[in-house]
């Protein structure tokens, strides 16, 4: 029995692993970087693969399971995402396989039930992001209202600073969560900083890093489910929603979550569908928000990026605050704005 | 993450043998260590001795280490923890990798 990485290039011996993994009725993800093979008289006997700090695609032959061959995997995994720098790495499962997993060293985030578990592994992990989460409490009586926010703002717009405004007007304390996540056009330093900008005018508001536990869709991999896409991003929204009542919530003290209405994007909607069935349970109120309009048009990111892409700077004025805007006519923003340009991603 | 060219990681998820990760950062006041293991109830104390002893003995004052066990022996984790000691410290004289 021996162990090699593949040439994920390499489209013949992917494509083995495709069908590997096909027997096991799981698929091969398209974003994978690492991918190892176990092969033991010619044939392949088990398989697990890396993307970014998740470990995904991991299955073992059926005859061959019980002989220890996943913990190998998943030690070969963890070594090689040491290599990369990667001292915290998370696993999405069934919940009916999770106990494999937790045997093995991994430790339980939360689960969607019927279907996602996330667990995870190594340096840092939620108690830690906690313990830091900690460091951003406001001073205020934890009786008082105190309210959460999460964007991604790609890149943050007066649409934002509104539900902020709006917020800041009607709580004691409001938090504000940058998704860290970097599948967006602009990157996560840029969208912290003119976050932090946008919101410098209101006292009782803090902004955060959202870490790994503020979980963007992208990241979130299907490759062992057959559910519909619709069932699948609902899923991942009643996850991330779990982990954010099950220890953002109580950590800070959130009574209330503010959230813009959505008139156009499909997953979002999905999202706000799981937070309004959720928060309730745990106290949090959910506050929907209608969008701000200027000149009867809805402001969204997505409409700031598409004037970007025409270069149309008088209409983008009217819908950024001036640190935003500030940053786009800055030099940095050259290879971003080059980037929107040659863009076809709506995000 | 600031400290991440400071961690050290040695060992392997399989059965006798525990992963251990040291990291090495001026943040942290003395030893703090997180065990997992199966055997926790019985062995843990004992585990844990080990892990503060094997650091004690290379001088290591301040240290954060996970350890994830699956039924090591004593010398196993003490030849664990050493190894990933000394990978946090080579890493830390590199400076940034």
């Amino acid at each position: 029995m021996f162990y090699y990485s593949i040439n994920i290039n390499d489209e013949q011996e992917k494509e083995k692993i495709v069908r590997f993994l096909h027997k096991l009725n799981l698929r091969y993800e398209d974003d994978i970087e690492f991918t190892l093979t176990v092969v033991d008289n010619n044939e392949i006997i088990g398989t697990g693969s890396i993307s970014g700090k998740i470990l995904k695609c991991i299955g073992v032959k059926p005859e061959r399971q019980g002989e220890g061959i996943s913990a190998k995997i998943i030690t070969y995994l963890m070594q090689e995402q040491f290599k990369r720098g990667r001292n915290h790495i998370f696993l999405f499962t069934s919940p009916d396989k999770a106990d494999r997993f937790i045997n093995l060293g991994f430790q339980e985030v939360a689960s969607a039930e019927p279907n996602f578990t996330l667990l995870e592994m190594g340096i840092g992990g939620i108690k830690k992001y906690l313990e830091n989460l900690k460091e951003h409490k406001l001073r205020t009586n934890d009786k008082k209202t105190i309210s959460s926010i999460v964007v991604n703002a790609n890149p943050f717009t007066l649409g934002h600073q509104y539900l902020v405004k709006k917020a800041s007007l009607e709580s004691d304390a409001v938090y504000v969560f940058v998704v860290k996540e970097d599948k967006s056009l602009f990157p996560f330093k840029v969208r912290f900083n003119l976050v932090k900008k946008g919101c410098q005018e209101f006292e009782n508001v803090e902004v955060i890093n959202g870490g790994d536990y503020i979980i963007s869709n992208s990241t979130f991999p299907t490759y062992f489910t057959r559910d519909s896409e619709e069932k699948i991003v609902f899923m991942q929204a009643t996850l991330d929603v779990n982990i954010f009542a099950k220890y953002i919530v109580p950590t800070l003290n959130i009574k209330r979550r503010y959230i813009g209405e959505e008139p156009y994007c499909g997953t979002t909607n999905l999202y706000n569908k799981a937070m309004k069935q959720i928060l309730p349970s745990v106290g949090v109120k959910v506050v929907e928000v209608p969008r701000l309009k200027i000149k009867g048009v809805a402001v969204s990111a997505s409409t700031v990026r598409n004037l970007i892409k025409k270069s149309d700077f008088i209409k983008l004025q009217e819908l950024i605050p001036e640190s935003t805007y500030r940053f786009l006519v800055s030099k940095e923003a050259y290879p971003i704005i080059e980037k929107i340009k040659s863009s076809r991603s709506r995000h | 993450m600031k400290d991440t060219a400071k961690i050290g990681q040695s060992g392997t998820l399989e059965s006798s043998d525990i992963l251990v990760m040291v990291q090495l950062s001026p943040d942290q006041n003395g030893i703090r260590i997180e065990l997992e293991s199966p055997s926790k109830k019985c062995f843990g104390s004992q585990i844990l001795k080990t892990i503060k002893q094997t650091l004690h003995n290379l001088g290591i004052m301040n240290a954060y280490v996970k350890a994830q066990d699956r039924g090591a022996l004593d010398c196993t984790i003490n030849a664990r923890v050493e190894t990933a000691v000394k990978r946090a410290l080579k890493f830390k004289e590199k400076g940034d990798v």
